[in-house]
């Protein structure tokens, strides 16, 4: 045991004295939280982001001086060219007069794909109801806010959108000089496949996907690196004249590239938590399989490139290849709901979708879903397993002669 | 227990090339068996097979008594290995590597001890990239010394390395051998097959050639002694003229050897030889054969090329 908890050190050390790994395992993921954290954290201040909204009015009947178009006006206004920016906060979609229902359809569809960030409904009758709470009843005066957690995009927009109706809020409370009521108008906000409709931060959703992309380049660069490094300069060759096994080497091996991936996961937690304030909890059962599940899943497939790979270099060149693509197809950075068939067959066919998607789901950053549920750990112990059969086949642990 | 290894017919080939082809020997126990030969000569593989990183053809190894097809892990925990090439994390620290293959036996000596024994002990924190290639393969001796073992395999342990750095290399070995090891030595190197070996055996095409202490191997070259000189423009025909005193004369180049029974005759003629042609010869020197001279007998060719 003592010689696998020693490979196992080993491999740990190592990583962390040579710069090129420390930088991307650790420093990058980092580096990349930081980043699209402070640009995507704070979208409300930017208006240079653009949004694809739709906006149903189903209160015409009201007429153009009632806090119905009032609402609308304030949507059209945000979405007319601005002065001091090329582009509109919003690109709205409106309803044809008298077509409202089956807008709302395709609409929602649209949605579905990620073509639109959200959807706002003023129901009929909106204005009326308002007003009449001022006299101290309140019911019936809610805006319909439909949303998809499922997008990026779409958890963004949320709360620009819910912003902006909190100042229209306000604009009607002094309308009506009716400052004893705190709420005028009130959101009923409608999630796709939801269950509850909790927002969340943008640092909430991205920490968990920068967290797999961490473990991701770690087993697809880290693995076959080490690997075919030490096979290629000869230092396996050391160990095996020694009592030392491969089976042996490759449990210390394992063991050091988990150990890698908590010290990455807790650096990474710790500073999501601390610096951006996230909320996201990684502590419940589903969340701890699932991060082990990935990060075994990528070291095999670690082990499937160092297999197939004749050298060190060649191996670095396949993870390479490899590398943009799966992490790009898998709902990581932006949403795969709307690209084309062909595109879609890898999203499908990428362990990573799976894992993030389930991830997300089990800390509670998203309810939708788009990959299919029964798959989320099939596909990648599938993957393991693959993985695990060409490496025992191919990957050889010596040079040859 | 006086024989430590034991080889019958032992025979690697690689596609066409016979490696290794069936060769026997026998290593005695607390002796240096060195395998003398030139690059090529099969010396490494014929290491490899005997430390399990290859899998013979053919053939029958006893190692400390047990008798295998393939070097068991037991028989490993008995063996310390030193490769030819092989490489090691760059960024560990000398003691880390030795803590690493330490953890690989069942039972080690302490690290002090083997740091002391490879004078590393002031590099112990050190990390391998910046070590000289001296101090490189002190450390990579150490890896094999980690487990105390009773076999020990130096695969040409000097190689590459300048003549302080052999030297020390030397020392570590004499006194390896002074503590009643068994080691088992690859070179190239005549001088140091001759400084340390008990028993030689010189390999040539995957075949042992000669064999015997280095002693009794230039003894078996008779009792002449070599003339060797460099002459500026040799002339082999009037060289002939020294024939009926020399049992050889061999011209290479600018170099010339005679080999000869009776010094005085042959020295007396060569002085009178260079006072008639006016040939002015360079660097005298008078010598005793050594094993170059025996490989060069049995295979007419010198031992590096």
């Amino acid at each position: 045991m003592k010689d696998v908890l020693q490979l196992a050190r080993t491999h740990v050390v190592t990583a962390f004295r040579e710069r090129v790994t420390l930088f991307w395992f650790l420093i990058f993921p980092l580096f990349l939280l930081t980043i699209l954290t402070l640009i995507f954290g704070q979208l409300g201040q930017e208006a240079t982001i653009h949004f694809q909204i739709a906006l149903i009015n189903e209160d015409h009947a009201a007429g153009p001086e009632s806090f119905s178009a009032l609402i609308e006006s304030t949507f059209v206004r945000l979405s007319a060219p601005q002065e001091d920016s090329d582009m509109p906060l919003f690109d709205l979609h409106q309803a044809p007069q008298g077509e409202s229902a089956s807008f709302l359809e395709t609409e929602l569809s649209e949605l579905r794909r990620g073509d639109r960030a959200a959807i706002l409904v003023i129901p009929q009758g909106f204005h009326t109801s308002v007003r009449s709470s001022f006299g101290g009843e309140s019911s019936g005066h809610t805006l319909e806010l439909y949303m998809t957690d499922a997008s990026v995009t779409s958890e963004t927009a949320a709360g620009i959108i819910e912003q902006i109706l909190s100042g229209i809020n306000r604009e009607i409370l002094i309308r009506g000089n009716a400052y004893h009521t705190e709420q005028a108008v009130e959101i009923k906000t409608e999630w796709l496949g939801q269950q509850d409709g909790k927002g969340v931060s943008y640092v909430d959703f991205i920490l968990p996907a920068i967290i797999l992309m961490g473990f991701f380049t770690n087993g697809l660069f880290g693995v076959p690196g080490t690997l075919l490094f030490n096979r290629d300069r000869k230092v396996l060759h050391r160990y095996w004249v020694t009592p030392v096994t491969v089976p042996r080497y490759l449990t210390g091996f394992a063991l050091g590239h988990l150990a890698l991936c908590v010290l990455q996961f807790a650096l990474l937690y710790t500073l999501g938590r601390f610096a951006f304030q996230a909320n996201v909890s990684f502590s419940n059962p589903q969340t701890i399989l699932l991060l082990l599940l990935s990060a075994i899943t990528f070291m095999a497939f670690g082990l499937f490139i160092a297999a197939i790979a004749k050298t060190a270099n060649s191996g670095m060149a396949v993870a390479n290849i490899l590398n943009m693509p799966m992490m790009f197809l898998s709902g990581m950075f932006f949403p795969v709901a709307g690209l084309p068939t062909f595109i879609r067959i890898i999203v499908y066919a990428n362990p990573v979708s799976y894992l993030l998607e389930g991830l997300r789901k089990s800390v509670g950053v998203q309810t939708g879903t788009l990959m299919p549920v029964q798959l989320t750990y099939l596909v990648p112990l599938a993957w393991i397993l693959v993985s695990a059969m060409v490496a025992s086949r191919r990957l050889r642990w010596d040079v040859d002669p | 227990m006086t024989q430590v290894m034991h080889v019958r017919g032992l025979a690697k080939r690689y596609g066409d090339v016979r490696a290794v082809d069936g060769i026997s020997f026998e290593v005695q126990h607390a002796s240096l068996f060195t395998i003398l030969g030139p690059n090529g000569a099969g010396k490494t593989t014929t290491l490899e097979m005997l430390e399990g990183i290859r899998e013979p053809d053919a053939g029958e190894i006893t190692i400390l008594g047990e008798r295998m097809r393939r070097v068991t892990r037991a028989a490993k925990q008995r063996m310390g290995v030193l490769l030819q090439d092989g490489g090691f994390e760059p960024h560990l620290k000398v003691k880390e590597v030795l803590q690493l293959f330490a953890s690989f036996f069942d039972h080690a000596v302490s690290i002090a001890e083997i740091l002391e024994r490879v004078s590393m002990t002031d590099k112990a924190g050190a990390q391998v990239r910046t070590l000289s290639g001296g101090q490189r393969q002190r450390m990579a001796i150490g890896a094999a010394l980690v487990n105390d073992p009773d076999l020990v395999f130096l695969d040409e342990p000097t190689t590459g390395l300048d003549p302080q750095a052999r030297r020390n290399i030397w020392d570590i070995v004499a006194n390896l051998k002074s503590r009643g090891k068994t080691l088992l030595l690859t070179t190239h190197y005549m001088e140091e097959a001759e400084t340390l070996s008990d028993h030689v055996c010189i390999m040539d095409h995957g075949k042992i050639i000669a064999e015997g202490s280095p002693l009794e191997l230039t003894a078996g070259l008779g009792e002449e002694t070599l003339i060797e000189f460099r002459l500026d423009d040799p002339d082999t025909q009037t060289l002939r003229q020294l024939e009926p005193c020399c049992k050889q004369i061999r011209v290479s180049g600018s170099q010339a050897t005679l080999e000869t029974l009776d010094l005085r005759e042959t020295m007396a003629r060569l002085l009178d030889w260079s006072e008639q042609t006016s040939e002015e010869f360079h660097d005298l020197r008078i010598r005793q054969p050594n094993l170059e001279d025996v490989f060069l007998a049995f295979t007419g060719r010198k031992l590096r090329e």
